[in-house]
């Protein structure tokens, strides 16, 4: 069987970090959550420009691979998949706007609408089925994440504990038929029953896209919240314990863990679960917030830049989406260094 | 402001509706809730199981009741014969060789709890404490049957032997050095009175047996 390698990945945040009063400082800013680490402000985020797509993200961190890679390599690519946190269009995905810019001619072209928080593993899956069963050669993966700075700054928004959360940002990965950095395996579970579990909440009632006054936002309930955080708390460690198994590992013998990173309280459950020290499992959390999707390609990038991921370590990604209804987790042997 | 509010104002550190507010009361709860916790976090102190039984409850009760049916149920406790105090036994826990445990059973039966007092070595103080309660199933899973609860708190005793001149020799190990391994082998214990109960009701056997001995040798 081919062997598939993760063989770079690359990321961008846009604009300037975007300090925690902007929530806080807020007028008529709740602040009585501020104190729980499930709601605790990360210091830092990034909002994208208001002008700023996610064709445009993608762009950007590409730009990174083919500065390492050349641009002929990138141009070549024969898979393209784009998961989009915020789809500019509700009709079509970033997928053909990105082969324009970067002049893709990529064979396959799926823009993944599933998966969410996990999407960068589910998509490493698909690009390794691809590369293993046809003969595509190379593959490009994306992740954009701009609610941040659209949805969570409006007026209304804005001032909610939860808004103060997430940022924005983009991870792009580099897959490849190659033994550098093998992918050794991937978990993935489609979970129907929670599925539908997270909403769209608008206060009127209205269809998203009709007109009205009520300011989208990410809709949970305090029972379903409480819900989501019981799967959350199972369902990432169920995925990477089962991966372990089946590599005939333990879960202490992870060298680097990265997950989606929704909140502290899930960062603190996940690596306790796993039993894995605190500088064992990376995150960006304090600088970045919750990336959604992205965060686990640009937290690696990260990790990789400095330093933190060594030589020969066996790196797993996991994450969980939605309210639950997507888990998996991906073993990388980490041969990828930048010198 | 009520009288009873007022006088709880005095005390720091309460959490409740009126003054930590609905959502950030659950955010509390939320940081509260771990994936995993380490055993001695859950059992260090105090060591509480359960299970179900399908076997009525009055049954389950009055089985428990009986401090002569420890010796099927548990996994070392044997022989048990009266001492000259009324309602005090002794017998052996075969756990260790030579180690006579004392044993009064205090049962409630409108509560349906049964508490078993016990101590190793000496019959005077009895501080090792079974604590167990029958409630109907019924009424807690909306099924026949009985949830049987067991707790032990861990007394200073086990972690200190009040009286190691009583020990049958010097090298006899103390019954709490066992603590860690309390929720495993209670765990084993119930799943034998689960058993038992179940196979007599199942059968339509008395669930109770005679006592092996009723005269103190």
């Amino acid at each position: 069987m081919t062997t598939v390698s993760l063989t770079d990945v690359a990321s961008y945040l846009p604009g300037e970090p975007v300090p925690a009063e902007f929530y806080t400082d807020f007028p008529g800013a709740e602040d009585k959550l501020r104190n729980h680490p499930m709601f605790k402000v990360p210091r830092l985020r990034h909002h994208v420009a208001r002008d700023e797509t996610n064709a445009d993200m993608i762009e950007r961190a590409v730009q990174s691979l083919v500065d390492r890679h050349g641009a002929a390599e990138i141009r070549g690519v024969d898979v393209l998949l784009v998961h989009s946190q915020l789809p500019d269009l509700p009709f079509v995905g970033a997928g053909t706007e990105v082969t324009r810019r970067l002049g893709l001619h990529p064979e396959w072209l799926v823009d993944v609408a599933n998966a969410g928080c996990a999407s960068f593993v589910y998509m490493l899956k698909m690009a390794r089925q691809i590369l293993t069963s046809t003969d595509a050669k190379t593959a490009l993966i994306c992740n954009a994440q701009s609610a941040a700075g659209q949805w969570f700054t409006q007026s209304e928004v804005r001032k909610l504990a939860q808004a103060a959360i997430p940022g924005d940002g983009c991870g792009v990965g580099y897959v490849t038929t190659s033994a550098q950095s093998p992918v050794l395996d991937v978990e993935s579970r489609h979970i129907g029953e929670y599925a539908g579990d997270m909403t769209v909440a608008v206060d009127d009632g209205r269809k998203y896209w009709e007109p009205g006054k009520s300011q989208l936002r990410i809709g949970f309930t305090d029972a379903s919240v409480a819900k989501v955080l019981a799967r959350g708390n199972r369902l990432v460690p169920e995925v990477v314990n089962s991966l372990c198994r089946r590599l005939g590992m333990a879960s202490t013998d992870i060298d680097v863990l990265i997950t989606n990173q929704p909140n502290r309280t899930f960062l603190r459950n996940w690596r306790e679960a796993l039993q894995l020290p605190a500088e064992r499992h990376l995150n960006t959390f304090d600088e970045c917030g919750n990336l959604f999707g992205a965060a686990i390609p640009v937290t690696l990038d990260r990790a990789i830049s400095s330093r933190r991921v060594k030589d020969g370590d066996l790196m797993v990604l996991g994450g969980f989406a939605h309210a639950g209804d997507f888990a998996g987790a991906v073993a990388v042997r980490w041969h990828g260094g930048r010198d | 402001m009520s009288q009873e509010s007022s006088t709880l104002a005095d005390i720091p550190g309460l959490v409740r509706i009126e003054n930590a507010g609905k959502e950030e009361l659950t955010a509390h709860c939320m940081e509260l809730t771990h994936s995993v916790y380490p055993h001695h976090q859950v059992y260090g102190q105090y060591c509480t199981i359960h299970e179900y039984v399908d076997c009525p409850p009055e049954q389950a009760y009055d089985y428990l009741r009986q401090g002569h049916h420890l010796e099927e149920w548990t996994c070392s406790l044997r022989d048990f014969a009266p001492t000259g105090t009324p309602g005090l036994w002794v017998g052996h826990d075969r756990l260790e060789d030579d180690t006579r445990i004392y044993c009064k059973v205090l049962a409630n039966p409108e509560a349906m709890t049964v508490d078993y007092h016990c101590s190793w070595d000496q019959g005077e103080k009895l501080w090792m404490i079974y604590l167990m309660r029958v409630v109907p199933a019924r009424l807690v899973l909306d099924k026949p049957g009985s949830v049987i609860t067991w707790t032990n708190c861990r007394h200073p005793y086990y972690d200190d032997n009040p009286r190691p001149d009583l020990a049958p020799r010097p090298d006899r190990p103390w019954v709490g050095d066992y603590w860690d391994l309390f929720y495993a082998g209670h765990t084993v214990e119930m799943h034998n009175l689960k058993a038992i109960l179940e196979h007599r009701h199942r059968g339509g056997l008395p669930v109770g047996s005679a006592p092996a001995r009723t005269v103190a040798r």
